[in-house]
Order: structure tokens, then C-alpha cells, then sequence
């Protein structure tokens, strides 16, 4: 049996505006097994980042964890205290953002942001952290180290920002890295340099990852698993080959229609018609709904349940079992 | 960094002698000060009147002018006044005048700086609370009001009504220096300076701390700020490092232009307070067409502003690093 590093259960984090009560995250369920990595997957607004804000507890105020559970290595991190949690931050649980031109401050040389993250965690001299910024330089295969860590940020490139923003979440060996879109940003070329890069890492470093993106491309070659969200709520859940080739969710297949592929060699890019909804007021029964090429009477007015359908594979479908959906991948792979 | 310095340095001289010419030639266009010396006595005949202008050299062509006061200004030399005690060198009566004036701008400038900047981060940070309402309305209120106003109620308030303070001027006008109000003249300095510096600072800090709390806000929005936060730093240290020294850049810019309107706005402050400073003198300079005295506050007034504006981008250089660079 897999250990399991973290499980969130049935986690709600609303946002109090003023326009009303926006369900950014509503009832998500996620498992992230030791030594693996999550792919989370879904559009702009499906509430992955606020996801992961809510797993290290940094979600940015008007938004409030309601409801659920958050176990990290069998605690509650819903019930810690803001002390106990910033010794978990970066220590245990690292994050990378998406945008490494605004996730390094600007206005600090590089060094100084590294040293002093690695020595709030870490009880070392300054002149010993900053050796191992240096390392950790290395690590993430930054050319000329021992220079280019007295530069300001806007003096990098974004690949290196990156490599720097990575170098930081890395300054302490966590446990678990959760990296937001870490590619989004970046040119294609060193979109893969940097996706190479993190998986090296990974396997070296023996972490569990949690990789948030909108780009099923990049999971495809990453993720062990996925877990597809949808407007604050957790579609399906599989394998990536599963999730891939046997889809058993209509926005599942929708998103994979949605990739541009050469290999594919379809005329026109397929879209999702419509966007993602107001999650103030979401649409009632099965959010999907009013987008959905499949739905019926039944989808507007009844929540689906998640609900394992085969092992390790998790819908939350009224007629998964019902349509038969097939992936533009071609056939069903078992 | 030195280079940035000499660079900023470099821009002011041309800056200066554009400030100068402007206001040289504003005078000359704004009467004709012989007229105004002469006006009291009907007998006096025309050729003392020349010679009146021959002395004083206003019978010369304007740019003539311009470049003998130039000259002279080289030498260290503002010539000497027209209507004030009797001629003197406006040197010798800015010397005189110019300390009041620093040390009311500068203590006020100071207290606002120190006050407006924590009550704005904490404004900040508890956005939207009875705190922050009231903050912000109070600052509002500050921003809106001009500071003659504020002076005139302040007077009414504090000297008229609770008698706790003088209305105005410099120091209590005795000749034994045992009968001061407080025993000594520096705490009499004081009490004379408790009103006008209040007023003063309500003012400077009323738009200060609107600036810091918006700054403040902006920037606690920014990625760098989470990112800070997820590495496990304490809410502290986010604060005050990381979001603090990204706040303070739009508020040394504005403190540095604002250094130089306050001087500007001297004339009103000291005269509602009665305050032997250099804004009054140039008040009364400029109803007696005193050229010189205009023209030797403009210059002081100008240098000042000048290395205010230097101040500032030196210390926005050292904040902001993006700026050095460049």
C-alpha cells in the first residue's frame, strides 16, 4: 500500500467580497501519494492555485479556509497555528510560483533572498548559507554561481529567475514541492529545459510534487497521476494514462480536444464553448453542465459524487458510466 | 553609484539658471521699484529719480542685469536690499532669517515622516477595520483643508479659546531673559513652535500616510509577497523587509517633490503664524519690489529644493536598484 504524504478532504475556501461570497474552492478532494506527482489540471478560475495557497495556508485575505481537512504526514494543517505552520512553510512544503519576474523581490540581491531563507530554516552561519546558496545553485544548473548570485533579479532571465525561484524552494529539502504553472511564463525552449530540470530534481531529491497547470502537454511527460478541477471541484481523478487515453469525464476529453498537436493534425483548434463560471452564484447541480455536450435534465439539478469507478480512477459524472467517451488519443488503452 | 551622483548633479546647474532667468525676468515685468520708493514724496524731480535707477543699476538692459547679478552671485554676493533695515546685505538677512524656517520645515517634515509611515503600513494591514476608516478619514480631512486654514482654527483653538499657547511669532519679546514663560528661551522657542509645527505636520503627514497605505497595499498583493510568506518567514520579517522597502520608493519620490512645495508654501505658513522665517521676509519683499531680496530667497529657496530633489534621487537609488542599474 502507498503512503499517502498529503490528503485534502472535502476543502472549501470561499473569497467574502463585496459582490458576494465567490466558492473558489468547493468541496475538493486530493491525494498525493509519497514520492509521486500530482498533476492538477484545469482552465484559469477552476480553483487549482487556491488549492495549493490552501494547502501551505497562505490564501491571500478576503479568501478563508470554511471547511475540510488538510493532512500532511497524518497532522491537520487546517487546525495548526500560524507559528507552527511557518516552520512547515519552505521547510516541509515548498512552493514555486508561476511568475518568476514577480516572485523575487526586486529590490534584494539574489543572495540575500536565498541566505535568509535557508537560515530561517536551518541553524548555520551566515557565511555557511551562503555556500550552500551557491550549491544549491549548482543544483539547479545555474551557470557562473558564485556571480550571479549578487545580482539583482531583473538582471537574470527568466529561465534563470525561475532557476532561482526553484533554488529557493529547494533551500531546505522539502518534502513536498508544490510548483504553481512553473513554466506558464517562460519561452517553449526553456519550458522544457526547466520541466527537465524539476523532474531531475525530483527523482534526486526523492520529493512529492504537486504540479498545477493548464497545459495537459506538461503533465503528459510529468505527472504520475492527475486530478482534473473544474470550476472549485475535483472532476476526475487517475493515472495519466488513464486520464489520457481513457477518459471518463466530458470535460476531461473537452480539455484533451483543447491541445494543440501536431500529431493530431486537426484543422481547427478545438475550444470549450463557454467559460468557466461565475462562482458566486455557480450553476446548480453539476457545474460542467452548462458547457457540456452530454448533459440532460438530470446533470442541472443533482451534485455528482466523486466515485471510484475502477481502481485508483475517480469520477464525479452522473453518465460516466452511461456515455461513452473516447479520447481524440485515440482508443481505450486496456 | 558615484556616477548616478555626478550624473543628478550635472542636471541641476542647467535646471538652476533656468529657475533663475524665470524669475528674474518675473520681477523686472512686475513694476518699477523707484516709483514705488519715490511714491511718498510729490517734490522729488525727475533726474534723482535716474539717478535713483542709475544707482541701483536699473537703467541697464535686462540680460545686462541678469549677468552682473550673476556675477555677483559667483562672488557669493546677493547684493544688498532696497526697502529692509536700511539697505542691507540680503546675505546678512537671509542668514538671519533662513534658521526658523529650517527648523520649523524640518522638524515638521521629520515628525511626518515618522508618524505617517508606521500608522500607514498598519492602515494597511488592517485594511477596512475602525482603525483604517478612521485613519483614512483623518487623512483625508488633512489632504483637503489648505494650512492657512488649519492655522487660522489651530490659533483660535489653542491660543484664543484654551489660552494654551501663543498665536504666533518666534520667541516671547523681553528684555530680562529670567521672565521667559518657561524659565529659558529654548523651551519659550518650543512653545512659541508647538502650534505651527502641529499644523505643519498634520499637513505634510495627512497625504503621507494615504500614499503609504496605498503603496502598501499594492505591494502586499504582489507574488513576492506570497512567495516571501511560503518560505516560511514570519509575518514580520514580510512586512517590514520584503513589502516595506518596495512601499517607500512612490513615498521618498513624493516626500522629495513635497520638500520643495513646502518651502514654496512657506510665505503662507509664516505669515498666518507670524514666523520670523524666510517666507515672511520674502511676503514683505515682494510688496516693496525688493529685487534683491526676492531674487536672494528665490536663489536659496531654488539650491535648497534643488539638493532636496538630489536627496531624493540618491535615496531612490538606494532603494530601488532598478534605478542604479540603469
Amino acid at each position: 500500500m502507498v503512503k499517502k504524504i498529503l490528503k485534502i478532504e472535502n476543502l472549501k475556501t470561499y473569497f467574502y467580497t463585496w459582490a458576494g461570497i465567490v466558492k473558489a474552492v468547493d468541496g475538493v478532494n486530493i491525494d498525493v501519494n509519497e514520492g509521486e506527482t500530482l498533476g492538477l489540471v484545469g482552465e484559469s478560475g477552476s480553483g487549482k492555485s487556491v488549492t495549493a495557497l490552501s494547502i501551505i495556508r497562505i490564501v491571500p485575505s478576503p479568501g478563508k479556509i470554511v471547511e475540510g481537512k488538510i493532512i500532511y504526514k497524518g497532522e491537520n494543517l487546517v487546525e495548526k497555528k500560524e507559528k507552527t505552520l511557518q516552520d512547515i512553510r519552505g521547510k516541509e512544503i515548498a512552493y514555486i510560483f508561476q511568475d518568476p519576474a514577480t516572485s523575487l523581490n526586486p529590490v534584494f540581491t539574489i543572495a540575500n533572498q536565498l541566505v535568509e531563507v535557508i537560515l530561517r530554516h536551518q541553524k548555520i552561519s551566515k557565511k555557511e548559507a551562503l555556500e550552500k546558496a551557491i550549491e544549491l545553485f549548482r543544483l539547479v544548473e545555474i551557470p557562473d554561481p558564485e556571480i550571479k548570485i549578487w545580482n539583482y533579479p531583473h538582471q537574470l532571465s527568466g529561465g534563470m529567475k525561475q532557476r532561482m525561484a526553484i533554488a529557493r524552494a529547494l533551500a531546505s529539502q522539502p518534502n513536498l514541492l508544490i510548483a504553481d504553472e512553473p513554466t506558464t511564463n517562460l519561452d517553449v525552449t526553456i519550458q522544457a529545459q526547466i520541466l527537465e530540470l524539476m523532474k531531475n530534481l525530483k527523482k534526486k531529491l526523492g520529493m512529492s510534487m504537486i504540479l498545477i497547470t493548464h497545459d495537459m502537454g506538461v503533465v503528459a511527460d510529468t505527472a504520475d497521476r492527475i486530478t482534473v478541477l473544474y470550476a472549485g471541484r475535483v472532476c476526475e481523478t487517475a493515472d495519466t494514462k488513464t486520464i489520457f487515453y481513457n477518459p471518463k469525464h466530458p470535460y476531461t476529453q473537452a480539455l484533451l480536444t483543447a491541445v494543440p498537436s501536431l500529431a493530431l493534425k486537426t484543422e481547427k483548434l478545438n475550444v470549450i464553448p463557454g467559460s468557466i463560471p461565475n462562482l458566486i452564484k455557480p450553476p446548480k447541480g453539476c457545474r460542467f453542465h452548462p458547457r457540456c455536450e452530454y448533459a440532460q435534465q438530470i446533470c442541472t439539478k443533482k451534485i455528482p459524487e466523486l466515485t471510484e469507478i475502477e481502481p485508483g480512477h475517480k469520477v464525479a459524472c452522473l453518465r460516466a458510466t452511461e456515455i461513452n467517451l473516447k479520447s481524440p488519443l485515440g482508443g481505450s488503452n486496456n | 553609484m558615484s556616477r548616478y551622483i555626478i550624473r543628478r548633479l550635472l542636471y541641476l546647474i542647467p535646471l538652476f539658471l533656468g529657475i533663475l532667468i524665470i524669475v528674474f525676468a518675473a520681477t523686472r515685468i512686475a513694476g518699477d521699484p523707484v516709483r514705488l520708493m519715490t511714491a511718498l514724496n510729490p517734490h522729488i524731480s525727475e533726474q534723482s529719480r535716474i539717478n535713483l535707477a542709475h544707482y541701483y543699476g536699473l537703467d541697464q538692459p535686462i540680460y545686462t542685469q541678469f549677468f552682473m547679478y550673476l556675477s555677483q552671485m559667483m562672488a557669493g554676493d546677493l547684493g544688498n536690499s532696497y526697502a529692509i533695515r536700511g539697505g542691507i546685505e540680503v546675505t546678512t538677512l537671509i542668514g538671519d532669517y533662513i534658521g526658523p524656517t529650517m527648523q520649523l520645515q524640518i522638524l515638521a517634515m521629520s515628525l511626518a515622516l515618522a508618524i505617517a509611515i508606521p500608522v500607514g503600513i498598519i492602515s494597511a494591514k488592517k485594511r477596512y477595520s475602525k482603525l483604517d476608516m478612521t485613519v483614512t478619514t483623518t487623512s483625508l480631512l488633512g489632504t483637503c483643508i489648505p494650512v492657512f486654514y488649519m492655522g487660522i482654527i489651530a490659533i483660535i483653538v489653542f491660543s484664543y479659546i484654551l489660552g494654551w499657547f501663543p498665536p504666533g511669532s518666534y520667541i516671547t519679546q523681553i528684555s530680562d531673559t529670567r521672565n521667559y514663560f518657561l524659565g529659558n528661551p529654548t523651551l519659550d522657542i518650543l512653545w512659541h513652535m508647538a502650534v505651527p509645527t502641529g499644523v505643519l505636520t498634520f499637513a505634510i503627514l495627512a497625504p503621507i500616510v494615504l500614499l503609504v497605505r496605498s503603496s502598501m497595499l499594492e505591494v502586499l498583493k504582489q507574488d513576492y509577497i506570497l512567495a516571501a510568506r511560503a518560505s516560511g518567514l514570519s509575518e514580520r520579517v514580510v512586512i517590514y523587509k520584503h513589502a516595506l522597502r518596495n512601499a517607500l520608493i512612490p513615498v521618498v519620490t513624493y516626500a522629495g517633490i513635497y520638500f520643495g512645495g513646502m518651502l514654496a508654501g512657506a510665505p503662507i505658513t509664516e505669515t498666518v503664524f507670524n514666523w520670523p522665517g524666510l517666507g515672511r521676509l520674502f511676503v514683505q519683499a515682494t510688496t516693496k519690489l525688493d529685487f534683491p531680496v526676492i531674487m536672494g530667497i528665490t536663489v536659496v529657496i531654488t539650491i535648497m529644493t534643488l539638493i532636496a530633489n538630489l536627496i531624493t534621487d540618491i535615496t531612490y537609488g538606494y532603494i530601488d536598484p532598478r534605478i542604479r542599474m540603469e
